[in-house]
């Protein structure tokens, strides 16, 4: 080889070397594809209880969004983590049933629930127990239980979490349609339970474990991104009529919200929902990288179709360690 | 009670819903471990070629390091379906290279907490979860901490091992007492068990049917334990109008194990095994093939035949 061309070599290596380790040192979200919309619409809704009249509330507040469900699949995923008696830990089995019956007369071709639970492993036991099983039978919409569909290998779009890849459940991938339906909800690891949050339910506990702990171990605020960068949300309809505060997402205390959150970007849901809680989300570490790249943070980019955000909000309790995502005004 | 019919009924789904690969998925989908070795021990007594088949299928998924994953195609790590693939092979009496590397990776592999620093760690700043962290059993996934139901079933299936003669080491004699002090360590502050911890938060957590159920199977031996009588005696409180197949089933199982001890267990069984025969009679409508088995072995254990029973000293 002669000294010329050894020294292109070695000067290309050096510059990769140097791309390389630069690449390191920027933050993950500036390397990932800006999958942000223009703008992003929620509709903050007034409910103040759950009764029948939510599928009518749904169906008018949906139709503000001009979807296009025609032939469609839908995927309705509730947060169904465990029943504990009188405490409203999971999203309310008379909100899904309305959501389905919704997405049905908007043209919906079909809507299935789905949820893999993240500490119970019986399921059913879950949904039998929250009374989801009856409203959902009552209404011949079909359950699947995502801990043990079909899994796929999926590689990841994001490295947060330094997986290569997630095994992921069929009914997710091949569902045209995905609705996150969170609870609002502080948590004791996240700050806060929301859309984003929410999927961590697609995650198969068969390959993952009860609770979802590859997932933990590898940070959960890293995993939601890394899970939320490969599974689109297409819609999110977040329950807030009855909240939780505290000790979420088991162990907390009710907080009367009175509001449904509907939105076409999960990020810009949960700054939303974040914001009716009086939590900054810009402090929450997943929402923050999120609204760099995955959707809309910003108040300018986010347009309030129905109410606006309440001029003064009593911030939700929280545990110590997450006293500075309080807004005190 | 005709238990013997329900079962038949049980295992002739059970055959019907085998795949062509011997192996059984969840729903019928995709091959799993964990479906494929409750459905061989419910099958263990059939003569045919079903179960034939299912060993040939089993074997053919162990990993070169002894292990078995969670599903075909599954990464190579391994995991906690491991214990149920040993146990499967010990009550099918087959396959004894297989079931001896089984033995040695159960005997190897450890909750992260077995990690010194990982144990300082979680003694010192990460302790919002109340546990021992000295007392280490298995993970669901290697590289995390022990949960309770991959420890039960790795006792049990190590537990059967010494008592069938395939193991008498010092090492599992160790990893069976660690294990066990494990269990005793994560309950609830009522009795019975979570899925990984009794407290957190400062709040005790609500026990769960499956996890305290299979946790008590694997401390049969230890019923002198106040904790065990605890739970116990939640199990037989929590059970009764279990809407559940799953849950109860393994609900009488845990307390056909210790009627003969506890005169609660013994007066709750045959309501909890009719409640189970009500919600199991048109087998063919429960999709779920673990239900369906574990249902079957939940009636058999009824007439003293258990496969989780073992005694460990």
């Amino acid at each position: 080889m002669n000294p010329d061309r050894r020294r292109l070599i070695a000067s290309a290596a050096g510059v990769a070397v140097g791309g390389i380790a630069t690449a390191r040192l920027l933050p993950e979200e500036m390397l990932l594809r800006d999958r942000r919309p223009r703008r992003s619409r929620v509709a903050i809704i007034a409910a103040q209880e759950y009764s029948e009249r939510l599928e009518g509330v749904l169906v008018s507040g949906l139709r503000e969004f001009h979807l296009n469900l025609r032939g469609r699949s839908v995927l309705l995923k509730p947060n169904l983590v465990e029943y504990i008696a009188g405490v409203e830990v999971n999203t309310n089995p008379v909100l899904v049933s309305a959501a389905a019956q919704a997405f049905l007369k908007l043209g919906a071709d079909s809507v299935v629930v789905g949820e893999g639970p993240g500490h119970q492993r019986d399921t059913y036991l879950v949904l039998a127990e929250s009374g989801l099983a009856d409203q959902l039978r009552s209404q011949k919409i079909s359950f699947v239980d995502l801990n043990r569909d079909e899994l796929f290998k999926v590689p990841t779009r994001a490295t947060y979490t330094g997986l290569e890849h997630l095994w992921l459940p069929g009914t997710v991938l091949k569902s045209d349609f995905v609705v996150s339906m969170p609870k609002i909800k502080t948590h004791h690891w996240a700050g806060v339970t929301l859309s984003m949050k929410n999927m961590f339910g697609v995650v198969p506990g068969t390959k993952y474990g009860w609770p979802k702990n590859v997932l933990h171990w590898k940070g959960i605020h890293r995993s939601i991104l890394d899970i939320c960068a490969m599974v689109p949300v297409h819609f999110v309809i977040a329950d807030g009529v009855v909240a939780m505060e505290g000790n979420g997402p088991l162990h907390g205390t009710h907080r009367h919200l009175g509001k449904i959150v509907l939105a076409d970007d999960p990020v810009a849901a949960d700054f939303t929902c974040a914001r009716l809680m009086g939590l900054d989300p810009h402090r929450v570490w997943h929402l923050a990288r999120a609204a760099q790249f995955l959707g809309n943070g910003a108040y300018d980019r986010i347009d309030l179709i129905a109410e606006g955000l309440p001029l003064r909000t009593d911030p939700f309790d929280v545990l110590p360690e997450f006293a500075s995502l309080q807004m005190r005004l | 009670m005709d238990t013997g019919l329900a079962i038949s009924d049980l295992h002739g789904t059970l055959i019907a819903n085998q795949r062509a690969t011997g192996a059984w998925g969840y729903r019928g989908n995709q091959d799993s471990v964990e479906s494929t070795c409750l459905a061989m021990l419910a099958l263990r007594q059939q003569p045919g070629i079903e179960l034939a088949r299912a060993v040939h299928a089993l074997q053919g998924l162990q990993n070169v390091d002894g292990s078995w994953p969670a599903f075909t195609g599954d990464d190579p790590e391994g995991c906690w379906t491991t214990a149920l693939a040993v146990l499967s092979l010990m009550d099918t009496r087959q396959a004894t290279k297989p079931l001896a590397s089984g033995i040695q990776w159960l005997l190897h592999v450890r909750g992260r907490e077995a990690d010194w620093l990982w144990r300082w760690k979680l003694r010192k700043f990460d302790n919002r979860v109340q546990f021992d962290p000295a007392k280490f059993g298995w993970s669901w996934v290697s590289g995390t901490t022990s949960w309770v139901i991959p420890s039960a079933f790795a006792l049990i299936a190590l537990a059967q091992a010494r008592q069938r003669g395939y193991n008498g080491t010092a090492q599992l004699d160790e990893r069976v007492d660690l294990g066990t002090s494990m269990l005793l360590d994560r309950m609830c502050p009522g009795g019975g068990w979570n899925s990984g911890n009794g407290v957190a938060f400062g709040v005790p957590l609500t026990p769960h049917l499956d996890a305290t159920s299979i946790a008590l199977l694997a401390l049969i031996g230890h019923e002198k334990e106040q904790g065990v009588q605890r739970s116990l005696h939640w199990l037989v409180n929590r059970l009764a109008g279990c809407p559940s197949p799953y849950s109860l089933a393994w609900g009488v199982l845990a307390i056909a194990a210790y009627r003969r001890i506890c005169p609660e267990a013994r007066e709750s069984l045959c309501d909890r095994v009719e409640e189970l025969m009500r919600l199991t009679e048109d087998a063919a409508s429960i999709e779920d093939n673990c239900t369906l088995a574990v249902s079957a072995l939940a009636l058999e254990a009824v007439n003293g035949n258990s496969v989780f029973e073992v005694r460990t000293r």
